[in-house]
Order: C-alpha cells, then sequence, then structure tokens
C-alpha cells in the first residue's frame, strides 16, 4: 500500500518537476526573445535617428537641440525667459531686412546728395567761370555758390 | 590741444599698429577653441549631448522657478 502511494507519488512529483522546467526554459528563451527585440528595436531607433552622424555633421545645432529639451523636460517652455528668447529670436530674424531697408534708404540718401553736390558743383563752376561777365547780368547766379 | 590732420593720421596708425595684432591673435585663439570644441564633441557625443540636455533642464528649471 505504501509502497503504490510512494510510487505515485513520485511520479507526480517528477511530471511537476519537468512541467517546473519547462516553464523556466520557456521563461528564459521568451526573455532572451523579448531582450533581442528590445535590443533590434534600440539599434533600429538609433539607426533612424542617426544621432552620431548628426552630431558628427552639425554639432552645434545638436548641442543648441538638446539644450532646448532639456529645458522644456525642466519645465521652462511657458515662462517669460521664453517670451524673451522669441522676442530676440523675431528681432534677430528681421535684421536682414532691416539691415537691406537702411541700407537703400543711406544709398538713395547717398545718391541724392552726391547729384545736388554735382549740380551745385556745375552751377558754381558756371558761375565762377563767367563771373566778370555775369555778375552784372544775372545776380542770381552768384547765389548758389556762395551758398555752398 | 589741437591737432592736424597729419598728426590725427599718426595717431590712428599706431593705434592700428597696436590693435591689429590682439585682434588677430584673439581671432586665432578663437578658431583654435572652436577646432578643440567641435573635435570634443565628435570624439564624445552621446556625453555631449547628456550634458546639453542637463544643462538645458537646469536653465528650465530655474526659469521655472521665477
Amino acid at each position: 500500500m505504501t509502497t503504490f502511494q510512494n510510487s505515485q507519488s513520485n511520479g507526480t512529483h517528477g511530471s511537476d518537476d519537468q512541467g517546473f522546467g519547462q516553464r523556466v526554459d520557456q521563461i528564459g528563451s521568451e526573455a532572451q526573445h523579448l531582450w533581442s527585440n528590445a535590443r533590434s528595436a534600440v539599434s533600429d531607433l538609433g539607426q533612424t535617428l542617426d544621432l552620431k552622424g548628426r552630431v558628427e555633421r552639425n554639432p552645434y545645432g545638436m548641442m543648441a537641440a538638446a539644450i532646448g529639451v532639456g529645458y522644456v523636460l525642466g519645465g521652462g517652455l511657458f515662462t517669460p525667459l521664453t517670451g524673451r528668447i522669441l522676442k530676440l529670436g523675431v528681432r534677430l530674424a528681421m535684421l536682414p531686412f532691416v539691415k537691406d531697408e537702411l541700407m537703400g534708404m543711406a544709398e538713395a540718401a547717398l545718391q541724392g546728395y552726391q547729384a545736388g553736390q554735382s549740380t551745385m558743383g556745375g552751377q558754381s563752376g558756371v558761375s565762377g567761370q563767367g563771373g566778370a561777365a555775369g555778375m552784372g547780368t544775372s545776380p542770381r547766379t552768384g547765389g548758389p555758390g556762395n551758398i555752398s | 590741444m589741437e591737432m592736424n590732420p597729419q598728426q590725427i593720421q599718426d595717431r590712428a596708425r599706431e593705434f592700428q599698429e597696436r590693435i591689429v595684432p590682439q585682434i588677430d591673435e584673439a581671432r586665432r585663439n578663437l578658431v583654435d577653441m572652436n577646432h578643440r570644441m567641435v573635435s570634443f564633441i565628435r570624439a564624445n557625443p552621446g556625453t555631449c549631448l547628456v550634458g546639453a540636455v542637463a544643462l538645458g533642464f537646469l536653465i528650465g528649471k530655474i526659469a521655472s522657478r521665477r
């Protein structure tokens, strides 16, 4: 009687051990599979982002982008400092247009000034050449010459 | 103390001769520093990126406290 019970119980324990071992093996293989999937996903993400290549091509830009990411993560997005930085950025972006406009205005003013100078020089030259003859005839020709 | 144009020109030339080498040296130093920084960033991209994120995080924290 006892022998039967023992043999029966031994058989049951053996199948339990076998099932447990199979489960451990299955869990181990699944964990390995998960690990390999995670590694491949990380490597795929790394290849997609290509951080090394981007840093190689544009080191300062990537540093600025990383600082920006950290700034947003640190909660600095909706702060007055962000507003100031944006205002400064807009002003700096507008600077070339303003510079072109100012350069155009300065060139126009310079051309006008040079044209005025040449006109005045021509008039004074005329009055200077005909000074003796034209003094009595046209008193206004000496006017601009005196002003200049 | 009046200065004639020749004296002003001499002063300007003297000033230029004194300042231009300093500007050239400062430019060389800046170019050298830029090369060193770029090479360091290219040699250690992960460290530099993590450091930059941490720096930005600190700036964001300080800005959000105000």
